[in-house]
């Protein structure tokens, strides 16, 4: 028994050592939504709902009549309108240690982005990554679109 | 005018007439001005080419299979975007407040404001709020992001997040790695020594 708790506890280390969830925390939370919006984690999919909380890797998905917006803990604003696939790939957001970094895959659809505290600190930290080439946000606002 | 050789075999002013037209890009990125009317930049790599865009309502074709910024005006905004854009959650909002210098005493305009920054969080819908301590550049970093950390659990005392209904309080210190005022180490800066409370 002792032993069987002592693997899960290494389990658990390693699982929460791994890069993609290095913090098990929530990165930020559902703030508008449509009943046409869901969140996919793993093989999970979730109807996203206003309070939802949004986590490293899991794929933000809205159908041809969804929308859905959210803000991270670093005070980024971001939306979608329908037919959107979105991720978000990595959150690092610790200034004292400068490990600043926020990445994004885009993978169709169209994306509005208002920056936050980590464009600010450090704004070669945020990229975005769609299908056709890669946006290096500067501090900024935009919108992008993505067709399949 | 000098044209780049990408940028020569589709002139300026035909990619503005395309959007007009109806045959807008499929995959392109626009820049927009920033809430206090500044505006940023945006660099597009594509596997064709780059683009720099910084002046607001141009756009950038993300394959780079031209170079050249376009014009991107409202209606066009509001036909491929307009579904995002209103979807736009409340932009987020911060109030700081100031100690007196050393400990965790607020000044009295901070503690004044207490009520207001209740108010400000009890007003949104699945809140979630940040209490961010941030310290001046005098002495060691390490014992400054203490001291900010301090004072944000010192801070966090006044928001109930049950009352409140607030649906996660994260504390964090950014020590003097987020400077209000730009100054070089070891100045000694008031309106860096805060605490910032950010409602989301």
């Amino acid at each position: 028994m002792r032993r069987y708790k002592l693997s899960g506890l290494c389990l658990l280390w390693l699982l929460s050592a791994s890069p993609a969830h290095s913090d098990d925390s929530p990165i930020g939370y559902v703030k508008t939504s449509t009943p046409n919006a869901v969140l996919i984690t793993g093989s999970k999919t979730e109807p996203a709902v206003v309070g939802s909380a949004i986590h490293v890797g899991c794929i933000i998905k809205t159908d041809t009549n969804g929308t859905l917006g959210l803000t991270l803990k670093d005070n980024t604003v971001l939306s979608f309108g329908p037919d959107t696939e979105f991720e978000i790939t990595q959150f690092l957001y610790r200034p004292t240690d400068e490990q600043l970094k926020l990445d994004m895959n885009l993978l169709k659809g169209t994306l509005h982005y208002i920056s936050g505290v980590i464009a600010k600190l450090k704004p070669t930290a945020v990229q975005l990554n769609t299908p056709a080439g890669i946006i290096g946000a500067r501090g900024t606002h935009f919108v992008v679109k993505v067709e399949d | 005018m000098i044209f780049k050789k990408t940028m020569a075999k589709i002139p300026l002013f035909i990619i503005p007439a395309l959007l007009l037209t109806g045959c807008a890009p499929t995959a392109y990125v626009a820049l927009l001005n920033n809430a206090d009317g500044s505006v940023g930049e945006v660099m597009v790599k594509g596997a064709q080419g780059e683009t720099l865009i910084s002046k607001a309502n141009t756009g950038a074709l993300l394959d780079g299979s031209s170079t050249a910024a376009f014009a991107v005006d409202k209606a066009q905004l509001q036909e491929d975007f307009g579904a995002a854009l209103a979807a736009q959650p409340p932009l987020p909002v911060s109030f700081l407040l100031y100690f007196q210098e050393g400990g965790t005493t607020l000044t009295p305009e901070a503690t004044a404001l207490l009520p207001e920054i209740s108010a400000a969080i009890a007003a949104r819908k699945e809140v979630d709020i940040s209490i961010i301590g941030h310290s001046d550049t005098t002495g060691d970093a390490k014992l400054n992001e203490k001291l900010a950390q301090e004072r944000a659990v010192f801070v966090s005392g006044f928001f109930d997040p049950v009352k409140l209904a607030i649906k996660e309080v994260t504390i964090t210190s950014h020590g003097e790695k987020n400077l209000l005022i730009a100054t070089p180490d070891n100045v000694s800066e008031p309106r860096n020594r805060r605490v910032e409370v950010a409602i989301r």
